[in-house]
């Protein structure tokens, strides 16, 4: 594996460093330019990197449905995958339905009660993974063009996935729950405790900024507050499995499991419309899409 | 020709690395294929070939993760820079040393990229470094040092080198 010198073109080695120089300038001189640029030109590209990912996904997702069908337990695994999607929803709707039952229970008593809208929202097919180890995300067959939008909030029917944080024309990036870079407004549901949960760097969730005088315990389900961002309220993130309460501390914080598995996720829902933008737009929002069994 | 080939291993390099690759992983760590292309390609075509394929690769890449544009761009057009440098410069290529140099660019951006994350604590940037940063560098270098021994075996790499 001898290689040998060839002449050197000096030219092109100059041209190179100079593009690398004001490559770097342009970076940290413009950031925000750049990234508008690179997000403008990004557009048409989604289009174009579209098609053989949309075809590489197909053919993946035909090899496992092959794989699954065929070679593992044929009749048990669809019932299985069949009765989890039901316990799913059911976990979705028991969820929804708790939070209702609490939140009648609470506005029957102001006497101001409006009935919850439901949010508007578009359905995606889950084509691939982040490009990268240090980012948990999914990447979304479904963008612009559909009306997706950076952050907006990305659930199934048993509850939240992420966060949708790039979009190009004809595809959409959703940073996961679990990644420690993103952070949801949630509620304890029993206590009616506000923190934010975030994800941890080994792949599960934690809700930080507990009051120190709540009295939350293990098994504690934890949905969305609905104050910030664009997840309606009572949608389901996870269940607490450890409190962490340090003597000094201002807060307490505990670890969550995620209601959802981020990792064999393949058909998601994008919120359009958050919950007050519903109740703003009155009855006539149109939900193009409801979740499903 | 040229183009037409870069053309085709940009567009399919986003499937392999976001729909493929995560099947192929080890302990949850895929190695960075856009990383390995950027540094072939500078090894082999130059280093301003090198730079503007890599810098494609990067910005492509950055579209379909939550990553900085900044760090991809970077990482990927500096590889393929630094590879068109020691193509010219080093009389002797090997798959090792390749490997070797992949293995520090990866560290490197992966360091930056830790460095990069909001809220983390120290406890908490070392067990990224352990766990996904340097796995991933050992990935990269050897998964470069691999293709590089591939096309060894397939091809005479001075004649296309000097070619």
């Amino acid at each position: 594996m001898w290689m040998a010198h060839s002449s050197s073109p000096y030219g092109a080695r100059r041209i190179a460093l100079a593009c690398f120089a004001l490559l770097l300038v342009t970076l940290f001189l413009f950031p925000a330019q750049i990234q508008g640029l690179s997000q403008y030109l990004g557009g048409p590209v989604g289009y174009v990197v579209r098609v053989p990912l949309e075809a590489i996904a197909s053919i993946d997702a035909g090899i496992a449905d092959r794989w699954e069908q065929y070679v593992a337990l044929q009749g048990v695994r669809e019932e299985n995958q069949r009765l989890r999607k039901e316990m799913e929803w059911l976990r979705g709707q028991q969820s929804q339905l708790r939070e209702s039952a609490a939140a009648t229970e609470r506005l029957t008593t102001l006497l101001r009660f409006k009935e919850q809208a439901l949010p508007t929202m578009v359905a995606a097919q889950v084509i691939g993974r982040d490009a990268t180890n240090r980012y948990r995300a999914l990447i979304l067959n479904k963008g612009e063009s559909d009306g997706i939008r950076p952050d907006m909030g990305v659930v199934t029917p048993a509850g939240v996935v992420g966060r949708v944080v790039k979009t190009t024309e004809a595809s959409s990036v959703v940073l996961l729950v679990t990644d420690s870079n993103n952070a949801i407004a949630g509620l304890i549901q029993r206590t009616r405790d506000e923190g934010i949960v975030e994800g941890t760097q080994q792949g599960l969730a934690q809700l930080k900024y507990i009051p120190l005088l709540s009295t939350l315990r293990d098994g504690d389900r934890v949905v969305t507050s609905g104050l910030v961002g664009d997840f309606p309220r009572g949608l389901m993130i996870g269940t607490i499995t450890h409190i962490d309460k340090q003597e000094g501390a201002l807060f307490q914080s505990a670890e969550l499991m995620p209601e959802v598995d981020v990792g064999r996720v393949e058909e998601v829902l994008v919120i359009q419309t958050s919950y007050g933008q519903s109740l703003k737009a009155g009855s006539g929002a149109d939900p193009r899409e409801k979740p499903s069994p | 020709m040229k183009f037409l080939f870069y053309l085709i291993l940009v567009l399919l390099l986003v499937p392999f690395q976001t729909t493929l690759l995560p099947h192929l992983s080890v302990w949850n760590i895929k190695p960075d294929l856009g990383l390995v292309a950027a540094a072939l390609i500078g090894l082999f075509a130059g280093e301003l070939e090198g730079l503007l394929v890599g810098l494609t690769i990067g910005w492509i890449l950055s579209l379909f993760s939550a990553g900085e544009l900044w760090l991809s761009l970077l990482t990927n057009g500096g590889v393929g820079l630094l590879t068109g440098f020691l193509g010219r410069q080093v009389s002797q290529v090997t798959s090792f040393s390749l490997g070797g140099v992949l293995l520090l660019v990866s560290l490197a951006s992966g360091l930056f990229a830790a460095m990069n994350f909001k809220g983390l604590d120290m406890a908490q940037m070392w067990w990224m470094v352990e766990s996904i940063v340097f796995p991933q560098a050992c990935f990269d270098g050897a998964v470069g040092a691999g293709f590089y021994w591939l096309l060894s075996r397939r091809f005479d790499l001075t004649r296309l080198r000097t070619d």
